[in-house]
């Protein structure tokens, strides 16, 4: 919790911007073509009100086409600078061969070996968001420090068409998705509010799980289903701001609010060696401290939005 | 013993079998099997029957034979195969047909009767299929006929100690204790248990278990190893609720061999109890699954109890104890507690005091009304002890159908398709009659149509009668009288006059669309076809008429939400509101829908209504965060605390993906009523999971600044 917040703030550069190109496949049907058109209008629209400094490009329908997303994705490589962010999600059917994976797209389709070497001319931070059947076989193929690696599926024999992207697109504009309540949804808060609904999605419907989400963002993993300090994974993606929900608190630059944000600092990290603790700690006792602990919170907290 | 005599000995049996004709060998070898058999060495029978039948494969009788061993093992399938194939050999054999007629019984199929009668024109003496015959009509509640039957079988066989057995249960569901037919049947066999154990079932099938289990004790009181009593009382035991000694009796059959799915699956249910949690007030004891009980608990507990207080006024008396309702997630666990029953049992079954149901998180969202199907077995529960049990099942399965839609017009059953059909096809079963569509069904759907019949029987005996006569007919069934008896009692006609008028009701009622059905198809086709091609002007303007012709159906494909799907696509939000309320009104139960409707409902500023709209699915499907989160803002913000506390203590007995906003929110309601405490540990516990929680930390501060103050 403490080094998302670290690097969010590093993130939150005043003059970073954000590029988010977002590719809706070929549908094949017309019922997946307008599942899959509309998904990606939703995103459109939920970026363009949710401000900030961001570029967003849209492909779907007609114009999703190799060239045009090869075409978007050379010229965010030649503006972007190490400081800006580059989210990519892909929507759609997706194939995986054994070797390598592609989405379908009208024309020729797009293989995650192309779509990897167009990244990696990127010099921003990136988030890719495979949400495509057989999106897992794209994992090996697309991770690379310094990016995130979402998939719809575990692997690239999950070739059902997928239900992840709807919950992807509920996850951006649902306030419930920001759990740490800072006013932005992460890639990882995404991620989790993706896979829960998915999860309950199967449940519900009574049917087998066809999907299995994975998140990889050390650059060397094999994705996990459960981003964890245990595993190492999910810490990049925590610290990836996806959507600002309302107008995110401004850092204080004022010298007279650096004791106060210190100690706000202290406090949030002995909240966080205390629940750390917890089973150690006898119930009412905890309460007690925690609450304590609370209190002075907000209060430093109070005084630092006065 | 030397070598030599050894060699001797050999010899001289081997040359005694090489002496003996082929036919004296197979004879040999089936007393062998049979032996075997009787032993309960199931396995060594079926290898001497199997080799029986490979020296002889065009002999039927072995097939028979061998096919009734698989029937005593459990292995119904195996044995129909076997009986099939001895009818491919003799397509008159008639222990194949006897064969296939027990394989239909035991399903509880119609056309075990049909086997039975073709058994008996082949073989007139044929014994067993007259005590088939007559087991059948007993589980109709058809006395008369029962006693016919057993008399043929006694007619051919004076000793048939199963024809007697027969006899001594009509006797004892007569309420005739002192029947002869049992001294008869000990006298020729004082450790004949099976004659008690028929009588055992035949009181579990007329749903009076606790006779039932009095007449299994008596069969294994008098024949200690009748293993199949033991497993009966067991699983009777269970449904009961008596489960420690309900696993002792099954526990033995495991261990002595008798290891038959329902032995097998009833104990590892009883296993699965230990996930359960229980929850007893003055007069509900409520079984729910440890993971949902927090969420469901509020719900269930509440309309279980208006549910009794309700009918305890209507039917006017009050249950001697508390019932015992035990909702299961699995329906597996749900399937076990039916099994060998006849009926649908598909939702929710009744056991006397205990009620067992699926949960709502065992079915698919919009499939399952739990409510209903709980008003619907709670009324049960108050018809089976105001008639001791000795009421038809089409009059409990009427009422019980009645009484859900005396709740709420939405809740009950409504005329669907097959229903339809069974009225185009002429195919509703006279009510003196009615119980064989529930016990021995005839077609797939027979079931469902009789549960429509029956219900729309009692809600017309209620509407021409009204509804005391009901109550007037129930307490005559306790009597032991029978329907047409109570229908000439109470209605002052002949059950064929009233058959008659009931028809006549269903035919003015459901003429319009039973003629024009298959047009009505047609046009649903049609209007799916324009909805596919984006026409929203079409489809409004071909569905309307279509729709008020066939107003109850609204599953698959109605035409409520094709209309509103084409007026929103139109902008048209009004309409579209006013189709889904319709929708809604005959009993939509698509959760998405219906949230969808809420939705419109909040933009068009009617908050209260969109409320209304969300607490619908609190009856269909509560296992969804999405809607009690929403349904909790809306009471919220209406002032209707207690509601919003229910809603958002429900979204945090689901894992909610918003642990701290879920704690917030419940924190707000619990400080409008003044419940400061718990506001406070709900505040703790949203900035334990989001420290930095804005909105919290502020009323944590409002809260701890208002206690200093006082």
């Amino acid at each position: 919790m403490k080094l998302a917040t670290v690097l969010l703030l590093l993130a939150s550069t005043a003059d970073a911007t954000t590029f988010y190109v977002t590719v809706a496949g070929l549908g094949g049907e017309p019922d997946y073509e307008q599942r899959f058109t509309g998904w990606a209008g939703e995103i459109e629209a939920v970026l363009k009100s949710s401000g900030g400094d961001a570029k967003i490009e849209t492909l779907k329908g007609a114009g999703a086409t190799r060239a045009n997303v090869r075409a978007a994705l050379e010229r965010i490589a030649h503006e972007a600078k190490p400081d800006d962010a580059l989210v990519v999600m892909l929507i759609g059917h997706g194939s995986f061969d054994g070797v390598d994976y592609k989405i379908n797209l009208p024309g020729p389709d797009l293989s995650a070996s192309e779509l990897a070497a167009l990244l990696d001319r990127v010099p921003a931070r990136q988030l890719v968001v495979d949400m495509t059947s057989a999106s897992g076989g794209a994992i090996n193929t697309l991770r690379k420090e310094n990016r995130v690696v979402i998939t719809a599926t575990k692997s690239g024999t999950e070739r059902n068409a997928t239900v992840f992207a709807r919950f992807w697109v509920e996850a951006l504009r649902d306030p419930a998705a920001d759990t740490d309540k800072n006013d932005t949804i992460s890639a990882l808060e995404a991620f989790h509010y993706a896979q829960q609904k998915v999860a309950e999605y199967f449940e519900s419907q009574k049917r087998l799980a066809t999907e299995h989400p994975l998140l990889e963002d050390t650059g060397k993993g094999e994705g996990v289903r459960d981003p964890s300090a245990a595993n190492r994974e999910g810490l990049r993606a925590a610290a990836f701001p996806l959507v600002r929900l309302g107008a995110a608190s401004a850092i204080a630059n004022n010298p007279e609010k650096r004791k106060l944000l210190a100690k706000k600092d202290q406090l949030e990290q002995e909240i966080d060696l205390l629940k750390y603790n917890k089973p150690t700690i006898a119930p009412d006792e905890y309460k007690k401290k925690l609450t304590a602990l609370l209190l002075d919170l907000a209060k430093t907290q109070q005084e630092l939005d006065q | 013993m030397t070598a030599r005599v050894l060699c001797a000995s050999v010899c001289v049996i081997a040359t005694a079998l090489l002496a003996q004709t082929p036919q004296k060998r197979a004879s040999n070898e089936l007393d062998r099997a049979e032996a075997l058999w009787k032993a309960h060495d199931y396995e060594g029978a079926n290898t001497v029957f199997r080799e029986l039948v490979k020296a002889h494969p065009n002999n039927p009788d072995y097939k028979v034979r061998w096919g009734r061993l698989f029937l005593d093992h459990f292995q119904p399938n195996d044995a129909a195969q076997l009986f099939l194939e001895a009818l491919a050999i003799k397509k008159d054999h008639p222990g194949g047909l006897l064969g296939l007629a027990l394989v239909a019984a035991d399903k509880f199929d119609g056309k075990a009767i049909e086997l039975a009668d073709q058994a008996l024109v082949v073989d007139p003496k044929l014994t067993e299929a007259y005590v088939l015959l007559a087991s059948l009509a007993l589980e109709d509640a058809d006395f008369t006929r029962a006693g016919e039957e057993a008399d043929k079988a006694l007619e051919v066989s004076p000793g048939d100690l199963d024809a007697m057995a027969i006899h001594a249960s009509i006797d004892w569901l007569a309420d005739k204790p002192d029947t002869p037919w049992i001294g008869r049947i000990l006298a020729q066999n004082p450790h004949y248990g099976h004659a008690y154990e028929l009588a055992g079932r035949f009181f579990v099938i007329n749903r009076r278990y606790e006779e039932g289990i009095g007449y299994y004790r008596k069969a294994i009181a008098i024949q200690p190893d009748l293993w199949t009593a033991h497993s009966e009382l067991g699983i009777n035991l269970m449904r009961l609720g008596y489960d420690e000694e309900a696993r002792s009796e099954l526990e033995l059959c495991w261990r002595n061999k008798y290891q038959d799915d329902p032995t097998k699956n009833t104990l590892m249910l009883l296993d699965s109890y230990k996930n359960f949690v229980t929850y007893r007030t003055d007069n509900t004891i409520l079984k729910l699954d440890k993971k949902e009980a927090e969420l469901l608990r509020p719900y269930i507990e509440p309309e279980m109890k208006r549910a009794l207080a309700t009918y305890e006024k209507k039917y006017g008396f009050k249950l001697e104890r508390p019932v015992q309702l035990e909702v299961y997630p699995n329906h597996e666990d749900f399937a076990v507690r039916t099994l060998g029953m006849p009926g649908l049992g598909a939702l929710g079954v009744t056991f006397g005091y205990v009620v067992a149901m699926d949960s709502p998180s065992g079915r698919r969202p919009g499939d399952f009304h739990w409510a209903s199907t709980m008003w619907h077995e709670l009324s049960h529960v108050y018809v089976l002890s105001a008639t001791h049990h000795r009421v038809p099942r089409w009059f409990t399965e009427g009422m019980a159908v009645y009484e859900e839609t005396a709740v709420s017009p939405d809740w009950g059953d409504r005329l669907d398709p097959h229903v339809i059909a069974a009225i185009k096809d002429k195919k509703l079963l006279p009510v003196a009659e009615l119980d064989r569509g529930f016990v021995h069904p005839t077609y797939p759907t027979q079931v469902i149509v009789s549960y429509f019949q029956a219900g729309r029987i009692c809600g017309f005996i209620a509407r021409e009668w009204g509804y005391a006569k009901l109550l007037a007919m129930m307490h005559d069934f306790a009597t032991d009288a029978t329907t047409p008896q109570v229908i000439e009692k109470e209605l002052s006609m002949r059950p064929e006059e009233f058959d008659k008028k009931f028809l006549a009701m269903i035919d003015a009622e459901t003429k319009s669309i039973v003629n024009n059905f298959d047009d009505w198809k047609k046009g649903l086709k049609e209007v799916a076809e324009l909805a596919g091609a984006g026409e929203n002007e079409q489809v409004i303007k071909k569905s309307e008429t279509l729709r008020d012709a066939y107003p109850d159906y609204v599953e698959a494909g109605n035409l409520y939400e094709r209309r509103a799907t084409a007026f929103l696509a139109l902008g048209n939000k009004p309409d579209a509101i006013q189709e889904l309320e319709h929708y809604a009104r005959i009993g939509g139960r698509n959760p998405d829908t219906l949230k969808q409707l809420a939705t419109l409902l909040v933009e068009a500023g009617r908050p209260a209504d969109a409320a209304i709209a969300l607490n619908r699915l609190n009856y269909i499907d509560p296992v969804d965060e999405d809607l009690h989160r929403r349904l909790g803002d809306l009471w919220f913000a209406q002032h209707n605390i207690e509601g919003a506390i229910r809603e958002y203590q429900a979204v945090l007995a689901w894992k909610p993906v918003d642990p701290a906003a879920s704690h917030f929110n419940l924190a707000r309601a619990y400080r409008s009523a003044n419940r400061l405490d718990d506001a406070r540990d709900q505040l703790v516990l949203a900035l334990e999971t989001a420290p930095g929680y804005r909105a919290a930390q502020k009323m944590l501060l409002e809260l701890s600044q208002a206690e200093q103050g006082k």
